[in-house]
């Protein structure tokens, strides 16, 4: 087409293509007036080239920013560049509805456009093209590895037995903790548990019930605690939660409380019917903890401690306390 | 396959050419935000696909960037261009720009710094693409540009190996504003066919 020698007969057919080529085309005039709307334009709108024709933009399609459009438009008309509208950043310049009912999952068509610039004989630009394409299938797929990818993440940040955050995802909470903590000073605790006799439990009983008391023991903690509480499956028989804004005699009420409520639970599978008693370390925050590790491993030192001691307790940290 | 060459004079010419067309690029750059773009000399050079990785992390090192490909076309030459957003950069850009109700740089959420992105790389990515383009007499045609990352690591921004080629021509420019904190890259790669045919073109200019 750049070299113009064009017969009037093939303008006939030229202007065909136009009008029957799957994207959307639109020439506009320096007032930003509707100089051309080809089939695709009509066909989704269902406004026809004769109404379009003259008719502002912007009064046309209300759904177009002006300030935004123009501010795009004028860099073409000026510096005599294209530019470019993607799907991310806006989903849709034209707003046309989904027009396919078993394919089309969106309510409207996405769109990625081009803004060129069209340069008249003079070499100046007074009229640029805004060509529209259809982009809805991209986005879905996008949409959808997306969120395939998120629930690959989910399953990969929550234990799939108790349905509790794992260990990786909770240490990030008591990170973030830590760092707030140290900032505002405001008290908050860690406590951690232990099933004191899970692995006779399970030498006895066999892992299914083991598993149906880890299942026992993560619903009463879930009920006993706050909303703002973060609990977490530690591994094994140990679970732990991160006591937002709790001070320490807060935390070892909390931690008596749910040790009570565990012990006075039966769990029966059948006719058996087996109880437990568990182990509690808890450490609230201390500036001497550098990082959420200290934090984490203090807990686990009273932790140790309560076992120590014969199990079924409350130990809270003290600096004295050694590690072994 | 054949193997990709390049001369001393080629690469002069392929520099010059970079230059001007970059020359072009900065100037509505200034033109659009009203600053002072400093420009240094463009690194052409023939790189194999395993370097790729250290021609982005050598440009951006460890910063934490985003990033915006676009593909061009034209008279069987084709490549894409590359643009490397230091995200310390987005604040002031968006002051530059003076952007409508980003009277707060500070709060500029990720659609606005998309938007910005955008038409940054709109800018120099086509000026610099046009500007090969003329003085090539060639007219490149520009695909839709695709945003590779926003706020990522530079290294991790391309899927690492499977590179359908094995060495090819590569132009680094890297772009800087005076008295503020922009700077960004632009990394412009051919097609491994493409750059004999674009020697020819080189070659035909040097005569």
């Amino acid at each position: 087409m750049s070299d113009s020698n064009i017969e009037i007969g093939d303008i006939h057919w030229l202007m065909d293509i136009l009008q029957n080529i799957d994207v959307g085309l639109v020439v506009l005039d320096r007032n930003y007036n509707i100089q051309l709307w080809n089939g695709f334009m009509e066909s989704h709108s269902g406004i026809s080239p004769q109404n379009a024709k003259d008719q502002n933009l912007f009064a046309l399609c209300p759904e177009i920013p002006r300030d935004w459009f123009v501010r795009k438009s004028e860099a073409v008309f000026q510096l005599k560049t294209r530019t470019f509208t993607i799907w991310e950043q806006r989903p849709y310049l034209f707003k046309f509805k989904n027009y396919r009912p078993i394919t089309g999952r969106t309510a409207t068509m996405y769109q990625n456009t081009s803004i060129i610039p069209l340069q008249s004989v003079t070499q100046d630009v007074d009229h640029i093209c805004i060509i529209v394409y259809d982009v809805t299938d991209v986005a879905v797929n996008h949409e959808d590895a997306r969120s395939a990818n998120q629930s690959l993440l989910d399953l990969n940040s929550v234990d799939q037995l108790t349905e509790l955050p794992n260990r990786i995802i909770w240490e990030q909470d008591v990170k973030r903790e830590h760092a707030r903590c140290t900032r505002s000073g405001n008290p908050s605790c860690v406590a951690i548990f232990d099933i004191d006799n899970l692995k006779d439990i399970n030498a006895a009983h066999g892992h299914r019930i083991g598993d149906l008391v880890l299942k026992t023991v993560s619903d009463s903690l879930r009920q006993t605690m706050r909303q703002t509480d973060l609990p977490c499956r530690f591994g094994g028989d140990l679970f732990s939660v991160l006591l937002v804004d709790t001070n320490e005699h807060s935390a070892a009420e909390f931690a008596e409380r749910i040790r009570n409520i565990l012990q006075g639970l039966i769990v029966r599978h059948g006719d058996q019917a087996i109880s437990i008693t568990t182990s509690i370390g808890v450490a609230a925050f201390n500036s001497v903890f550098h990082n959420e590790h200290d934090w984490i491993l203090a807990a686990n030192k009273a932790l140790l401690h309560a076992k120590q001691q014969g199990g079924n307790q409350t130990t809270l940290y003290h600096p004295s306390m050694k590690k072994g | 396959m054949s193997s990709v060459s390049l001369s001393e004079d080629q690469r002069d010419c392929y520099q010059e050419l970079t230059n001007v067309a970059m020359g072009q690029a900065a100037d509505r750059l200034a033109r659009l935000l009203d600053a002072y773009v400093v420009l240094p000399v463009p690194k052409v050079n023939l790189i194999e696909s395993s370097e790729l990785h250290m021609a982005i992390q050598d440009a951006e090192a460890d910063a934490a960037v985003s990033a915006v490909c676009q593909g061009f076309i034209g008279a069987g030459i084709a490549g894409e261009a590359m643009l490397l957003f230091n995200d310390t950069s987005f604040s002031d850009l968006a002051t530059l720009m003076n952007y409508p109700g980003m009277n707060n740089p500070e709060s500029l959420d990720r659609e606005a710094e998309l938007e910005l992105l955008m038409d940054v790389s709109s800018l120099l990515i086509g000026a610099c693409i046009q500007g090969i383009g003329e003085q090539l007499e060639i007219h490149f045609n520009q695909g839709h540009p695709v945003v590779l990352g926003q706020h990522c690591l530079a290294g991790d921004i391309l899927k690492s190996g499977n590179h359908q080629w094995t060495k090819t021509l590569a132009i680094e420019i890297h772009y800087t504003l005076e008295h503020v904190n922009i700077d960004c890259d632009l990394l412009l790669l051919f097609t491994e066919d493409s750059v004999e045919k674009l020697n020819n073109v080189i070659d035909f200019l040097l005569d």
